[in-house]
């Protein structure tokens, strides 16, 4: 399952070593924050996918610096911490990783709206099919509520997210290029 | 460094991904398979972060406390008139109370009852939850050095929370009654019906294998039977909040998504769960290791 090389405009090199490392880090700050105890009523079965996220913005605007070996390594690691089933973590962060990856084009540069109903579609799929997944690995038909719980929260929660993400792109990945160009 | 040939470079590359996907989903089902296979890289991934993610919880702790004052501040008349009406009757409740421990010893002594164990608690901040919708677990910041061990049962004032399942040197997991994986024999007090509470990842658990279900009625409380040996009697668990459909469901005491502190309570019973082989002693804690195996209830484990 090789992927296409992608034929857009080439993404700008980014040469400081720490601005490569930004993607990558923001990604694992995503899948901790995801695990610290908010003390809401409901909210540890409601926990938005915040590393989802960050995959899905990084795939579209910087794919080059998101290795899916640091994608693999936050994933087992995730899935370590939260006590969950170890390598689900992962496997969801590359199977988004590499869908999001086939159809980048058709969304970069496109409208605010456009991308995220794109993400509505990666959501909705990272949750079904992480609900089939667990239906199948406990040989048990599970309550969908907590799925579709989650999918709604992670969809509501992306705007603010995708903001915080393109800033801290703008200001630490593509800010200081465009600077030296000056 | 070696060097490849850009073509070899180029279909590495190109092959990582699938690679590492098929990787992910061979890991699923290795550990699925065998549980406990990734217990050591669980529990010392969990020691290592346990510093970090506590650093981390902190502020999330100093907002909500911030926010429990405000709203603490508007309701401060009605509560003082409210905590005024409960002292009142708590005071009559402690008069009740001191008679009857009173009594209770006198007959005791009367009957020569064998006194329970002494109990401890190691109590310790709850630093990360599980996130996602498929497990019920939280880790806090306690371990072995703490002399926590696996299956003791984590409670807070209100009632059980679960047992610890992973013990780390500096941290634990605790796994929460509404867990899918999450097995308790409890029973109904003031009856000797015995029960079993499975969680189903929902707030409410369920009561299965019930001994006498027609018995059982909305509001009737749930505690802990002390059968298996692993939690202590009488543990307060929960109240039955609903009957029929799919059996009794028990709302827990505990409000699981608000977990702030919890105690660890050591009741010497900590065994009854077969432990996990011990991860590969370094040189500096085999002295430790060989103690431990000397320890006269894992010697009599070992002999059931």
């Amino acid at each position: 399952m090789a992927l296409r090389d992608f034929t857009a405009p080439a993404l700008p090199r980014v040469n400081s070593s720490a601005a490569r490392l930004v993607p990558l880090l923001t990604t694992a700050i995503a899948a901790i924050l995801a695990i610290l105890p908010l003390r809401i009523p409901g909210y540890a079965a409601l926990t938005p996918a915040l590393a989802l996220m960050a995959v899905y913005h990084w795939t579209i605007y910087r794919p080059d610096l998101l290795p899916p070996l640091g994608l693999f390594a936050i994933g087992i690691g995730e899935d370590l911490l939260a006590g969950s089933l170890v390598g689900v973590g992962a496997l969801t962060l590359l199977v988004t990783y590499a869908a999001v990856f086939q159809f980048r084009r058709h969304f970069v540069g496109r409208s605010f709206p456009f991308v995220w109903a794109g993400f509505t579609l990666v959501a909705g799929g990272a949750m079904v099919g992480l609900w089939i997944l667990h239906c199948l690995l406990e040989f048990n038909f599970m309550n969908p509520r907590n799925t579709v719980f989650r999918m709604v929260l992670t969809i509501a929660v992306f705007p603010a997210a995708s903001f915080l993400l393109g800033r801290t792109q703008r200001a630490l990945v593509d800010g200081p290029r465009l600077l030296r160009n000056r | 460094m070696i060097r490849l040939s850009p073509q070899l470079r180029a279909g590495i590359q190109r092959s990582t991904l699938p690679v590492l996907i098929l990787l992910s989903a061979a890991i699923v089902i290795v550990g699925k398979t065998d549980q406990a296979i990734f217990e050591t890289f669980r529990i010392g991934l969990n020691d290592a972060a346990s510093p970090v993610l506590d650093v981390m919880a902190r502020p999330l702790g100093a907002v909500e406390a911030a926010l429990d004052r405000a709203r603490g501040l508007i309701g401060i008349y009605q509560e003082n008139r409210r905590l005024e009406q409960d002292n009142a009757r708590l005071l009559q409740w402690q008069q009740v109370a001191l008679k009857l421990t009173a009594e209770n010893r006198q007959l005791q002594g009367l009957l020569k009852v064998v006194p329970d164990r002494a109990v401890s608690y190691v109590t310790a901040r709850v630093i990360a939850n599980s996130g996602g919708a498929y497990v019920r677990t939280v880790m806090i910041n306690a371990g072995s050095d703490s002399s926590l061990t696996r299956g003791q049962a984590a409670i807070t004032g209100d009632g059980l929370v679960g047992r610890l399942t992973e013990v780390g040197s500096r941290a634990a997991r605790v796994l929460l009654i509404t867990d899918l994986n999450s097995r308790i024999p409890v029973r109904i007090e003031g009856s000797r019906t015995s029960a079993v509470l499975a969680g189903d990842n929902s707030e409410r658990p369920r009561l299965l294998y019930i001994a006498a279900p027609e018995g059982v009625k909305i509001g009737d409380r749930v505690v802990t039977s002390g059968e298996g040996g692993v939690f202590p009697p009488d543990l307060p668990v929960g109240v039955v909040s609903a009957t029929g459909g799919s059996g009794p469901r028990v709302e827990p005491y505990v409000e699981l998504s608000q977990l702030n502190y919890v105690m660890v309570v050591d009741y010497g019973l900590s065994g009854a769960l077969p432990q996990p082989i011990p991860p590969m002693a370094r040189p500096g804690k085999r002295g430790k290791a060989a103690a431990n195996n000397e320890d006269p209830q894992a010697t009599a484990r070992g002999a059931r």
